[in-house]
């Protein structure tokens, strides 16, 4: 086996949706649009925890914005039936990401838990990944963002700030996730437990629309919520194996 | 409702450690972050580095009194979230309750006491020190108890002991004029209960066992009384519930977040909600639903408002109005409410009245999934009593006109920016001789006051609460210091404790701070049952710190029912709308931002950035109008629009919006600061300026849905800032739907309801 035939049969074998024999976890969410009121409070949720920059009313006309999740809205018929349907899209952490693919440096990749990271100090700011993603959730850094005195005592010291040129996006508050982890690897080494780690937007979602947990598990309450008849994909022809499952919404399509 | 008991409130919450009080002392080294390289050389006890230490206390961002709990590191707080023991939020929180540290970390806070050094409005301001500040406040409390003048205290809504105190400062005094001022502090559904129920009290609406929800105009997903809860009541009526999926109306003239997650969202002409209310009671008394003795007296009552003339009079279809009369009389738990625009005309009261009856009629009083009555607070005040309606602050600008008020000392409250314009507030305040503002912020109130005394953000001091409307069940919170006050600022309670030792006043008050007046009225709880459970107060008041929360899972036992004489004087009249149809051809829909509240989250930059639910606008606010309207008007999405009242105009941007009445355009309360601080000001106008003075003649409360405005072109573009790309699906199927019957109990609906249709070839 020559040295490029080795390099190819590792990078296949690392773009393999199913390259971990086994993952320690499958953390995965679902959504249910028969709760979400649209609210916005794991928007703010998610900015609070995860130091997102506050970019500024410039930047935000520029399309810049930075929420890691966000509330999509789209319309149905006109007045006076016309509907509104809400959707809150965050990463997906697909198993057959579009975005890991085409990163020239690997910055983001699946790990151990099934989760699509990104390592901030690896990334290039190709931008590509944000090309590829079908769900538009990746969002760049094009400033190095400042937080006026003293706001810049409520950042959270578990999760670093990002520097101009770097990509970033949902971690599902991976920051939680080890933490749980240690916490359950202290305690006799058992597995992390249902209902012990939550990101910061499940934990908030006052119609507890979101749900939160290990697919794994089959007992979990994330498993349970999958496995509903109204569990869907977005944008599911394109078979990227999310591990975001919405929750269809009750009542007629106006489409 | 809830399964919550006693012993869930006191249960420790949080992975990591939770404690009491002792976070003011852990976070003292954030003063001097600098010269310690480690902050805690000899640390405190219970502390580690790199472990978070958790707070319980409770959200002072609005008027709901959810429980919060507070992750601080290092003695600073990082992140809030809901305190999953308190029955209110249940651990959840809104995006307002989150922006929280946003007001403690706020670049713009006001740091130490000031005096005015330039003119009245000027803004410029000199600092002092407290025992100045605080002296001569007392020495202007004192000349004006000799003097001919009163002395009046204007307080945001304040519950539990501190309005106590408050109440006990202004005895001492020897002023009865205490009031609290909340703009959307809900006047009218008071006075409604009032008359249909015989007590002045907010009942709890038992969303979340409701089967079927009939709301007329309240926005209860974002601003009704206690937003979060009903959140939670809406999702597990949804979904999950021990009932078929709820079924949710909404009746409102521009639809809210409340409007489209409903199943069905009727527009009615403004102001005529109430008269629908009544023709689904008439309907649900001819569908033979109601049996009770005196429905010969109901039928006469509802008589006039069939369904053919309630058609006439609201714009909804009379086939709409049968059918909802008939789905509410059928259905297992049906719920009425109103409130938003609904409450906010001429003939509120008259209309939530009608609400209530239709409550009645079908039966809902005291049961589970209709409308249950909360016990008397168990300590302190449950907050209305005091609170002025606009009547009331009218007769306060009078008296301050009048020159009869010589000091008026106004504790975080803003009646500058949430006063109509044409209340002329701010000109009335000019003939104060003496204003002192207790206040976080710099905000268009405090900009003229002479003496501003600095007070703490809710995550810096002591207090309690008794939230409002409650779950039903006696509740009471306690909030504590999160972290150590960041700025030379004190509590409201101390400043009104000091300034009662400099008055004297130490009989009437004879606390040291406000830690010891709770622990003192706290005895009260601790004799009611803590005294049973063995222990003495302190472990009982720290097992209350600890869980931020005590309550007692017991339901009224003396239920009110309706008023027999509500049957006799049923009825809604036409509303009354301020300025002619001829030249104000548009109905304005005033309601309050998810964001901005009613404008305290403007000058948090996350609020700024915060998509508007259904516009996706920020940084800004905006106009809507239907499109048909905007078509005939040749105006664009975009276009700078004047918008003209009777009292006032403003130019804003023109938003096309797919759901809102022809006659009607909307615009949110929140933005158009002036003096709010850098992330607020110059944003926007603001609405409320050019609202006419109209009451409720009921109540006494603004009728902020009684103006009309015309609509007129500057010929200007504007910049109106939206994060949402295009909002329609474009056949991409995003948002699936599922068959309408498909809800069923339990998570998920059953595959076989989702209705099968063949298509004849």
């Amino acid at each position: 086996m020559s040295f490029i035939d080795r390099f190819v049969a590792g990078w296949r074998k690392h773009r393999k949706p199913g390259y971990y024999d086994k993952l320690d976890y499958a953390w995965s969410m679902t959504i249910d649009l028969d709760r979400c009121t649209g609210c916005g409070a794991c928007v703010t949720a998610c900015q609070a925890e995860n130091n997102l920059a506050i970019v500024g009313e410039k930047d935000l006309a520029a399309g810049r914005e930075m929420q890691w999740i966000r509330i999509e809205r789209y319309w149905d018929g006109e007045y006076p039936n016309a509907t509104l349907n809400f959707i809150p899209m965050l990463c997906q952490h697909c198993d057959a990401a579009p975005c890991e693919t085409v990163c020239p440096v690997s910055a983001t990749y699946h790990n151990q838990d099934g989760l699509n990271v990104q390592v901030y100090n690896r990334c290039i700011g190709t931008r590509s990944c944000a090309v590829y993603c079908p769900y538009e959730v990746r969002y760049f850094n094009y400033h190095d963002h400042h937080w006026d005195t003293p706001l810049e005592q409520q950042l959270n010291p578990d999760v670093s700030v990002r520097e101009k040129g770097v990509m970033e996006k949902c971690t599902f508050c991976v920051q939680r996730i080890r933490q749980a982890k240690d916490h359950a690897k202290d305690d006799g080494g058992r597995r992390v437990q249902d209902g012990e780690v939550q990101p910061a937007c499940v934990q908030t979602c006052p119609a507890e629309a979101l749900v939160f947990g290990d697919r794994q598990d089959p007992n979990s309450q994330v498993s349970q919520s999958m496995s509903s008849p109204r569990a869907y994909n977005p944008l599911g022809d394109l078979n990227t194996q999310p591990s975001v499952v919405y929750l269809k919404k009750v009542g007629a399509d106006a489409d | 409702m809830s399964k919550v008991d006693r012993r869930d409130f006191l249960k420790l919450v949080g992975a990591g450690g939770v404690g009491a009080g002792a976070g003011f002392m852990l976070a003292e080294s954030i003063k001097h972050p600098i010269e310690h390289l480690v902050p805690y050389a000899v640390p405190p006890e219970e502390y580690s580095p790199g472990v978070a230490t958790w707070y319980n206390s409770v959200c002072g961002m609005c008027s709901a009194g959810c429980g919060i709990t507070v992750r601080t590191r290092e003695g600073r707080a990082k992140k809030i979230e809901g305190n999953p023991s308190h029955p209110v939020n249940q651990g959840r929180l809104c995006a307002l309750g989150q922006a929280g540290l946003q007001t403690l970390y706020n670049p713009d806070r006001i740091t130490a006491p000031m005096l005015r050094s330039g003119d009245r409005g000027s803004g410029s301001f000199t600092q002092t020190t407290w025992e100045d500040g605080l002296n001569r406040v007392a020495e202007r409390l004192e000349d004006a108890q000799r003097g001919s003048g009163d002395t009046y205290l204007l307080s945001r809504g304040v519950r539990g002991n501190l309005d106590n105190l408050l109440g006990l400062f202004m005895a001492g005094l020897g002023s009865e004029n205490l009031l609290h001022y909340d703009f959307d502090h809900p006047h009218s559904l008071y006075a409604a209960n009032l008359r249909t129920f015989g007590e002045e009290l907010l009942p709890y609406y038992d969303i979340q066992n409701a089967s079927y929800l009939l709301s007329f105009g309240a926005d209860y997903l974002n601003d009704w009384l206690s937003p979060v809860h009903n959140s939670l009541g809406f999702g597990r009526s949804r979904q999950g519930g021990d009932h078929d999926r709820g079924r949710f109306v909404q009746v409102e003239p521009k639809m809210s977040i409340s409007g489209a997650a409903a199943d069905e969202w009727i527009p009615a002409q403004p102001g005529t909600e109430g008269i629908l209310a009544l023709g689904v009671a008439h309907q649900l008394v001819a569908s033979g639903t109601y049996t009770g003795e005196d429905l010969a007296a109901w039928t006469s009552a509802l008589a006039p408002y069939s369904a053919a003339s309630v058609a006439a009079q609201t714009g909804v279809s009379s086939d709409t109005v049968t059918r909802l009369g008939n789905e509410f009389a059928r259905a297992t738990a049906p719920l009425a409410i109103g409130g938003g625009a609904t409450a906010g005309h001429t003939n509120a009261v008259d209309a939530l009245v009608a609400i209530n009856a239709l409550n009645y009629l079908a039966g809902t009083i005291g049961q589970a999934g209709g409308v249950i009555f909360n016990p008397q607070p168990v300590t302190g005040s449950g907050g209305h009593s005091r609170q002025a309606s606009y009547q009331a602050m009218l007769d306060l600008a009078d008296n301050a006109r009048a020159g009869r008020i010589s000091v008026l000392i106004i504790n975080n409250t803003n009646p500058v920016f949430t006063m109509p314009g044409a209340a002329r507030f701010a000109e009335a305040l000019e003939s104060v001789p003496v204003i002192v503002s207790l206040s976080t912020f710099m905000d268009e109130t405090t900009a003229l006051a002479d003496i501003v005394l600095p007070s703490h953000t809710y995550l810096e001091s002591w207090g309690d609460d008794i939230p409002q409307p409650g779950v039903g069940f006696s509740v009471a919170a306690v909030s504590q210091p999160i972290v150590a006050p960041l700025y030379n600022t004190r509590g409201t309670g101390d400043i009104v404790l000091a300034l009662g030792r400099k008055l004297e006043l130490t009989d009437l008050m004879p606390w040291a701070d406000t830690e010891e007046l709770l622990k003192f009225a706290w005895q009260q709880i601790y004799e009611r049952d803590g005294a049973e459970a063995g222990g003495d107060f302190d472990a009982f008041w720290r097992s209350v710190l600890q869980a931020g929360v005590w309550g007692e899972n017991v339901r009224r036992a003396d239920m009110p029912t309706i008023d027999p004489g509500v049957v006799a004087s049923l009825g809604v009249p036409e509303p009354v709308f301020v300025g002619s149809e001829i030249d104000y051809p548009f109905v304005l829909h005033t309601y309050l931002s998810t964001s901005m509240h009613d404008g305290r989250g403007a000058n948090l930059p996350w609020m700024q950035e915060l998509p508007d639910p259904i516009t996706s606008v920020v940084y800004g606010n905006w106009i809507e109008m239907n499109p048909a309207t905007a078509a005939e008007q040749g105006l664009k999405d975009g276009d700078l629009v004047q918008v003209t009242s009777s009292e006032g105009s403003l130019e804003i941007p023109l938003l096309v919006f797919p759901a809102i009445m022809p006659g009607v355009v909307a615009m949110p309360i929140g933005q158009g600061h002036t003096e709010y601080g850098r992330y607020a000001n110059n944003r926007g106008a603001n609405v409320i300026s050019i609202l006419a003075s109209e009451v409720d003649p009921a109540s006494g409360g603004l009728a902020s849905s009684a103006t009309r405005v015309s609509i007129s072109p500057t010929g200007k573009r504007a910049k109106l800032v939206r994060t949402g790309g295009v909002a329609r699906q474009l056949g991409r199927d995003i948002v699936q739907h599922t068959g309408t019957d498909a809800g069923t109990a339990g998570h998920s609906a059953k595959l076989n309801s989702i209705p099968i249709v063949v298509e004849s070839a």
